[in-house]
């Protein structure tokens, strides 16, 4: 395996703390959040994260693929969630200590609840309004109801956390 | 009660307050003028808790203050909870009382927990939760947003649902255990 290489390019509007563990070859949109003790790992492949993502702590993002992992926009991973799938789509939410394994796709405004394990042994593609919930990791389709008041409420959360968390920490800039 | 073992760190590694805190200096405390501990609370390594996310407006806004005898266990993660309230985001203030034991590797983003309460290992206490006096959560509980518990009651499962009845000795108990584990929390040199 070829040494890893690191190249971060943040954009401007973007906020990434300092006490974020990062390796490889990161992208970084922007307006996306990403708070302290959040770990992003790009292994093998790059990692391209979209814009106004919220990363909380404890999150862990992998890639071990040769091929580039997208994260698209507006997508929440609350804390201490680990996320290893190559796609995925925009306005997702991974909950508190939730795992996804890197056999897992995501589409778009699926929910992934709260210490769900979504590890497949093939290839599986969620499809969009996709909801895993309970012990037993279960799904069903979400209609969709109430999708315009989570974006918003999504947007506002990153909207106050780029003006709040530069005031107490220290943020990490493109090099 | 009194088969508890001592449990030593070392002495280098703790912050110790004149009112009896001891903070671990590997926890991760952001916006620490935001916090209030209540004195002789433990806070272990790898802890995170977050003041920085205060309710936005003007002069000094308390986010997380925790009462007497508490201890955050390695690796929590205690933020307060946000929601839109009239088109207003925002986090609100998150408040624990007196001898409250959080187990290791616990996410809490409540809005208030009682007294005399204990929540165990790996668990995840969702938003705006209230927990009230004396209740108890096992280990790897969930428990949804907005959840309430009753005083003197246990819950557990995913999601957190109430399993039995506590003794009425609950408070008694759990306050001479606290004071115990805060009493056995001894340094060592090196």
């Amino acid at each position: 395996m070829p040494p890893l290489r690191d190249k971060f390019s943040i954009h401007s509007r973007a906020v990434v703390c300092q006490d974020v563990e990062m390796r490889g070859d990161i992208t970084v949109g922007a307006g996306t959040v990403v708070h302290p003790k959040a770990a992003i790992f790009a292994l093998v492949g790059p990692i391209v994260i979209g814009t106004n993502c919220i990363l909380e702590e404890g999150t862990i993002l992998v890639n071990r693929r040769k091929e580039v992992m997208r994260i698209g926009d507006e997508n929440l991973f609350e804390i201490h969630c680990r996320v290893e799938s190559p796609v995925i789509g925009d306005c997702n939410t991974v909950s508190t200590k939730a795992r996804l394994h890197h056999t897992v796709r995501l589409g778009d405004f699926c929910v992934i609840g709260a210490g769900c394990l979504v590890v497949p042994v093939e290839d599986e593609v969620l499809p969009d309004y996709t909801v895993v919930y309970g012990p037993n990791s279960e799904r069903r389709v979400w209609s969709g109801r109430g999708k315009l008041q989570e974006q918003d409420l999504r947007r506002k959360h990153a909207e106050y956390l780029r003006e709040m968390l530069p005031k107490f920490n220290r943020l990490r800039r493109s090099e | 009660m009194n088969t508890l073992p001592v449990v030593n760190y070392v002495k280098s590694e703790y912050i110790e307050t004149d009112t009896g805190n001891k903070v671990s200096r590997r926890a991760t405390i952001a916006g620490a003028q935001n916090i209030i501990l209540g004195g002789k609370t433990i806070i272990a390594n790898a802890a995170i808790i977050r003041g920085d996310l205060r309710r936005t407006g003007p002069g000094h806004a308390v986010v997380i203050s925790l009462g007497r005898y508490c201890l955050v266990g390695e690796g929590c993660v205690m933020r307060p909870p946000y929601k839109t309230y009239r088109g207003n985001f925002n986090y609100y203030p998150m408040k624990i009382g007196d001898h409250v034991h959080i187990g290791a590797g616990s996410v809490v983003e409540a809005a208030t927990i009682g007294n005399h309460v204990e929540i165990g290992k790996n668990c995840v206490i969702g938003k705006f939760t209230i927990i009230k006096d004396c209740a108890k959560i096992a280990d790897n509980t969930i428990l949804p947003p907005n959840t309430v518990v009753p005083a003197l009651s246990l819950f557990a499962g995913s999601p957190g649902q109430f399993i039995e009845d506590l003794p009425e000795t609950t408070q008694e108990l759990v306050e001479a255990y606290t004071k115990l584990y805060y009493n056995r929390f001894l340094p060592v040199e090196s």
